[in-house]
């Protein structure tokens, strides 16, 4: 029995993807890449050029926009100022584009043919925007079938700056993709060099993971940067569109996915003009301010964070007020100034949320064994917390077992402590 | 309070006390073999030699020296090596010369488990830490935190895992790991024997894929192999890895005394030949040494045997020595389970284990003093394997194999010279399994695409490149396919067992609480885990409150009855197309495709302690179709005088008698292959008996038994006939079939269908 009709009979035990489509796939005739391309036509109507190289080819997409164009609640040429403003200010920080200008930064997206890093997840469209002659620029290279790479990769690599990208996320997934498919045909195209980054997801992530469900940049741009898009064709529909695109050759309904990434690099420009916005307190004092306090002392800078705080415990709500002091509290702590964090955290262990009353209490624990050896007052602590925790496995990092072995510590603590001064009197 | 016997005492009282010494079939000893040593390879790094030194290794055992020979001279090579014969020598030692001659050199360890691999990486650890240089080690598996795994990607010497993830975790991210496919210098597969049938067929591709990757990177890595004895370990080696292999058996390592005792329990019936529960006896013995605080190890064959016997230890030893001083091991137990139960062995807290195959392996649990087998393990591999547990490092060891009612069991014990001579075992496996292939080619194709004549190691794929492409998994240009879909074809791909999915078990017991507690196969679900069923874990009851198909979830409920249960499976067979065949007058035998509609009906509760069926209900699972390979063994009408009800009992013997012997000559678990016989076989209309696998496209079973059907009906047709039942019993043709001429017939009817002449 011929290998084939053994593979239609098995084909119950065999996981195949489901397709409406059965007619089996017509036996495509040796392709000539220099011929003509399939419907040239309208991809020339949709600004798009073909890009030769060795026999194979890609595609590229070049559209631009005016510099005074509104994307969401800023327009383009804002950038400009953040650019300045970065340039001007003496903080540091990983958003920071001083020491370079607008022109320098590439806003970057891929589109892929499934989620995860595997090697065999194809990239088929790299895009970006930048500003060049006081426009912006969208240029998109587009795969057009897999097996093209090497100009996709070719003419990506003599195109763009990869030392100033500006990414969603882009260092988790979309530059370690880059690579994976890179390496897979390093041989032909020149060497990937390092790259610099600045990846807007976790910034984006730290202000707002609280308000939105998922922090993802649709939900971004629509809660936050105020942009609309129309008849958007949704990102996780791409893969599907891709494999018809690639079976049938007609462009139009690829059209819809790269618009859907040409609003994706440009709302990195406005949500990149954001995000500089917020650290820099271009705004003065918003809700947004703590989050950014709390970014910047983990970034090690300290007064930045403490002026925050004081302007949130200034005109602050009530509970930013105690997201302040606690804030504060543990900048105290570290200042030793052990009698002002207590204070503070007293006030947040009464009126905080859930969170913040078990860190709030977890830290005067602590401070009155160490610091105050107060054994009573610490044991009063924990016993509190003990209460919060109301039998959960674990909150916050926070089990009962560590409470217990905390006890039972204090209260050999205080068992000695009474012991001695029995001795004294 | 009576002072505690020792081993030495209990082994004179088994020869001699009345309640045991009859029950003995065969008692055999091997004595303590001294070591065969020679001085260190020239070659051998100096540090190497210290670091041996200081741990007392004065010299390399004659197999240790040899394999380090032929492996610095790039040779690949398998080591056929006892339990307890420093087999991690053979790979470790050429190994660490190669990373300390040049630092960029890198090695894959393979094992085939992950506790294994655990316990691989502590020795392995050790030795490099004596030797104070350099050499990082990680195993990369499941388990591995995800903040260390981008490390071990570039700066591991050593990477520990297992062929799942191998192939779901390394091989489809190898851009990830350029550094290792680059300089990977070895590769190590240990306990080669492990990989046959079906995991054995997905784990050759597995290294299809791994080599053509080396191959992408410019690398050519040696292979090492460790085996435990079976009939064709070099074969194994060579089709699992497609490299040609050097065989390295002369084993120098010493042993100590063991004693190896045939233990047949008694018959209860006579005219029925039923013997006593060998769990009833295996509990009994083990009671006795656990009472004297010897370190013993009891394995049972399945999960489900494992749990009674638990339960039936616990119970009575707990108050001697603790609840927790007995507990069971076996697959289904989450990780860290298994951790604990290990580390208890080794510390002595644990007394008793009770365990599946799972430890069958060359797991560190230190010593043991005892072993009992319930029941023959299925493979003389195994049997020596699992008796390694005992004695491992020090003297005297007693290991006891308590024979079953099954026909295999009661082969071997009263065969013992087929036990103790030459293995005849063969390992098979059969990489070129269409849906095997064609499920690793898919894979292969997302890591790197194919080119036009390329082949998947030695298998030719033009066409199932085609297909994919025809299926649009596959996209064609320019002479190269490359992977186009959306999914990751590795995760829905599982090595081991039969069916894609398997079927989670979810505890309700403590609602809304609920926890996951195991998983397991669809097809062992159908009959364990149907509506109903009473599922044992870690001796506890459940019972299955919802079997919910679609979702492949059982919902269980933790319940205390005094019955298991035990269910039926109905299957229906019709042959697709014949592709090897010979014909006699009496009889002919064919090899073929076969499709198999099988359902489970009813189950049966069975009480325990008396084994009596208490009550039964209906199963409604939907019928699993399955197309397989299968031998097909028919006869030619001849003048037997016999009605069709007499053939079709006699035929129920004869299957349920091959049923048992089979697995003696394919290595496989009698589950892995099904007898079926039909009076009047639709595709030819002549009384037949199906010998099929039970893996879609079959991994190579049936045809070795198509191969080998007139030995192995002639080995059948003996072992009835030397069955002492008188019209039959489970040991022999089984006891479904009603009729008293049945024994009598089977093996007439073994005779016609073989090549014997009556």
């Amino acid at each position: 029995m011929s290998l084939k009709s053994k593979l239609g009979r098995m084909k119950s035990h065999i996981s195949l993807p489901e397709t409406e489509n059965t007619v089996p796939k017509e036996k495509k005739t040796t392709k000539d890449n220099f011929s003509a391309i399939p419907f040239l036509e309208k991809w020339t109507e949709n600004l798009t050029s073909v890009y030769r190289l060795d026999g194979s080819h890609c595609l590229i997409r070049e559209t631009s926009y005016p510099l005074d164009y509104q994307h969401g609640s800023y327009r383009f040429n804002d950038l400009l100022g953040i650019v300045d403003s970065w340039n001007n200010s003496p903080l540091e920080h990983p958003l920071s584009s001083a020491g370079h200008q607008a022109g320098d930064l590439f806003f970057f997206d891929t589109e892929t043919t499934g989620l995860g890093g595997g090697t065999g997840n194809t990239i088929f469209l790299l895009g970006y925007a930048f500003f060049e002659n006081d426009r912006v620029v969208v240029r998109q290279h587009i795969l057009p079938e897999p097996g093209n790479e090497i100009p996709l990769y070719q003419s990506f690599l003599e195109k763009v700056n990869y030392e100033t990208l500006v990414t969603y996320n882009g260092k988790a997934f979309d530059w370690p993709q880059l690579k994976t498919r890179h390496t897979l045909i390093k041989e032909h195209v020149p060497k990937l060099p390092d790259f610099g980054h600045f990846d807007l997801y976790h910034g984006s992530r730290r202000l707002w993971k609280n308000k939105l469900d998922k922090v993802k940049l649709a939900a971004v741009e629509k809660d936050i940067l105020g942009v609309q898009r129309e008849n958007d064709i949704p990102g996780y529909l791409a893969p599907i569109i891709y494999f018809d695109f690639v079976e049938r050759k007609d462009p139009e309904i690829l059209f819809g996915i790269m618009k859907h990434n040409e609003i994706d690099v440009l709302s990195l420009i406005t949500l990149y003009i954001h995000l500089s916005r917020q650290v820099l307190q271009l705004d003065g004092y918003n809700r947004e301010s703590l989050e950014i306090a709390r970014w910047l002392k983990l970034l090690g800078n300290a007064e930045a964070a403490r002026q925050t705080y004081e302007a949130a415990i200034q005109e602050g709500t009530e509970t930013e007020q105690l997201t302040a002091l606690h804030g504060l509290a543990l900048q105290w702590k570290k200042d030793k100034q052990y009698n002002k964090a207590k204070e503070a955290w007293e006030l947040v262990a009464a009126g905080g949320n859930e969170r913040q009353r078990v860190e709030a209490w977890h830290e005067l624990a602590k401070m009155h064994e160490h610091h105050f050896r107060d054994y009573e007052a610490a044991l009063f602590a924990t016993e509190t917390l003990y209460v919060i925790l109301n039998g959960r496995i674990s909150l916050y990092g926070l089990t009962p077992e560590d409470l217990e072995k905390r006890s039972a510590r204090l209260q050999k603590k205080k068992a000695k402590n009474a012991a001695l001064s029995a001795d004294d009197r | 309070m009576k002072l505690r016997k020792n081993l030495q005492e209990l082994i004179s009282e088994l020869k001699t006390n009345e309640d045991f010494k009859d029950n003995i079939a065969h008692w055999h000893t091997i004595d303590a073999k001294p070591a065969s040593v020679v001085p260190y390879p020239e070659t051998m790094d100096k540090r190497l030699q210290e670091a041996l030194k200081k741990r007392k290794i004065d010299g390399l055992y004659t197999h240790q020296a040899t394999a380090f020979e032929a492996a610095t001279k790039g040779k690949s090579l398998v080591a056929v090596t006892p339990t307890a014969s420093g087999k991690t020598l053979c790979y470790n030692l050429p190994v660490i010369q190669s990373i300390l001659e040049n630092d960029k050199t890198r090695a894959l360890y393979i094992f085939p488990t992950k506790a294994l691999s655990y316990d691989q990486k502590s020795e392995l650890h050790e030795m490099i830490t004596e030797m104070e240089v350099n050499i990082n080690s990680y195993t990369y598996d499941g388990d591995t935190p995800s903040n260390i795994r981008q490390k071990i990607r570039k700066a591991g010497h050593i990477v520990i895992t297992n062929p799942d993830m191998l192939h779901s975790g390394i091989l489809p991210h190898h851009t990830k790991w350029v550094s290792l496919f680059e300089n990977l210098k070895y590769v190590i597969i240990d306990e080669l024997h492990i990989y046959r049938g079906v995991f054995g067929s997905h784990t050759a591709n597995v290294i299809r894929r791994l080599k053509r990757i080396c191959h992408f990177y410019g690398s050519d890595p040696v292979f090492i192999c460790t085996s435990a004895t079976i009939a064709n370990p070099k074969e194994l080696a060579e089709e699992l890895t497609e490299k040609s292999m050097v065989l390295v058996n002369n084993n120098g390592a010493p042993s100590g005394k063991k004693h190896f005792v045939f233990y047949n329990p008694p018959i209860v019936n006579k005219p029925l030949n039923i013997r006593r529960s060998a769990i009833l006896e295996a509990r009994r013995l083990a009671m006795e040494f656990l009472r004297n605080k010897i370190q013993t190890i009891v394995f049972a064959r399945s999960r489900v045997r494992v749990e009674i016997l638990l339960t039936y230890l616990q119970e009575l030893v707990s108050k001697q020595l603790g609840p927790k001083s007995i507990r069971g091991y076996r697959g289904g137990y989450l990780p860290k389970q298994r951790r604990e139960i290990e580390k208890g062995l080794r510390e002595g807290s644990i007394y008793g284990v009770v365990s599946t195959n799972a430890l069958e392996l060359g797991v560190d649990i230190g010593q043991l003093q005892v072993c009992i087998m319930t029941g023959y393990p299925g493979s003389i591999a195994s049997a020596w394997q699992q008796a390694g547990r005992a004695g491992r490092r020090h003297g005297e060891a007693l290991i006891i194999m308590v024979g079953s009612s099954s026909a295999l069991d009661q082969y071997i014990v009263q065969n013992p010279e087929y036990f103790f001579g030459k293995n005849p075992e063969t390992a098979r496996i059969n990489p070129d399994n269409l849906v095997i292939l064609v499920d690793h080619v898919k894979c292969a194709a997302y890591e790197l695409p194919f080119k036009a004549g390329e082949t998947f190691g030695k298998a030719e794929i033009a066409d199932v490149l085609e297909f994919l492409t025809e299926e649009r998994v596959l996209h064609e240009n320019n002479g190269k396919w490359f992977w186009m879909n959306d999914a990751f074809p590795a995760h829905n791909i599982s090595l081991r067992s039969a069916s894609q999915e398997n079927v989670v078990i979810i505890d309700l017991t403590n609602e809304p609480d609920v926890k996951v507690i195991g998983e397991m196969d669809r097809y062992s679900a159908m009959t364990l885990l149907h509506d109903e069923a009473i599922y044992l874990h870690q001796g506890v009851q459940f019972q299955v409150e919802e079997l919910d198909w679609e979702e492949k979830k059982a919902y269980v409920r933790e319940v205390n009855v005094d019955y298991y249960t035990d269910a039926n499976l109905a299957v229906q067979l019709s042959v697709l197309e014949i592709d090897k065949q010979r014909n006699s007058d009496s009889h002919e035998a064919a090899f073929g495709d076969v499709s198999v509609r099988a359902m489970a009906t009813i189950f049966k509760k069975i009480k325990f302690d008396t084994h009596d069926n208490i009550g039964s209900g209906p199963i409604t699972l939907p019928e699993e179709e399955l197309h397989t390979a299968s031998a097909m063994l028919s006869l030619n009408p001849v003048k037997l005088g016999w009605d069709e009800n007499r053939i079709e009992q006699g035929m129920i013997g004869a299957a349920q008698a091959l049923n048992g012997m089979v697995p003696l000559y394919v290595m496989c678990d009698p589950h892995d292959i099904h007898v079926y016989p039909q009076v009047k076989a639709a595709h030819n209309e002549k009384p037949t008996i199906f010998i099929y696998d039970r893996y879609p496209g079959g991994v190579g079973l049936s045809e070795k038994v198509y191969e080998n059907a007139d030995l192995i009906l002639r080995e059948t047709r003996q072992m009835i006939e030397r069955c002492q039942c008188e019209t039959g019993c489970p040991s022999c043709v089984g006891t479904d079939s009603a009729s008293d001429s049945a024994k009598r017939d089977a093996v007439q009817l073994l005779k016609l269908f073989g090549s014997e002449i009556i």
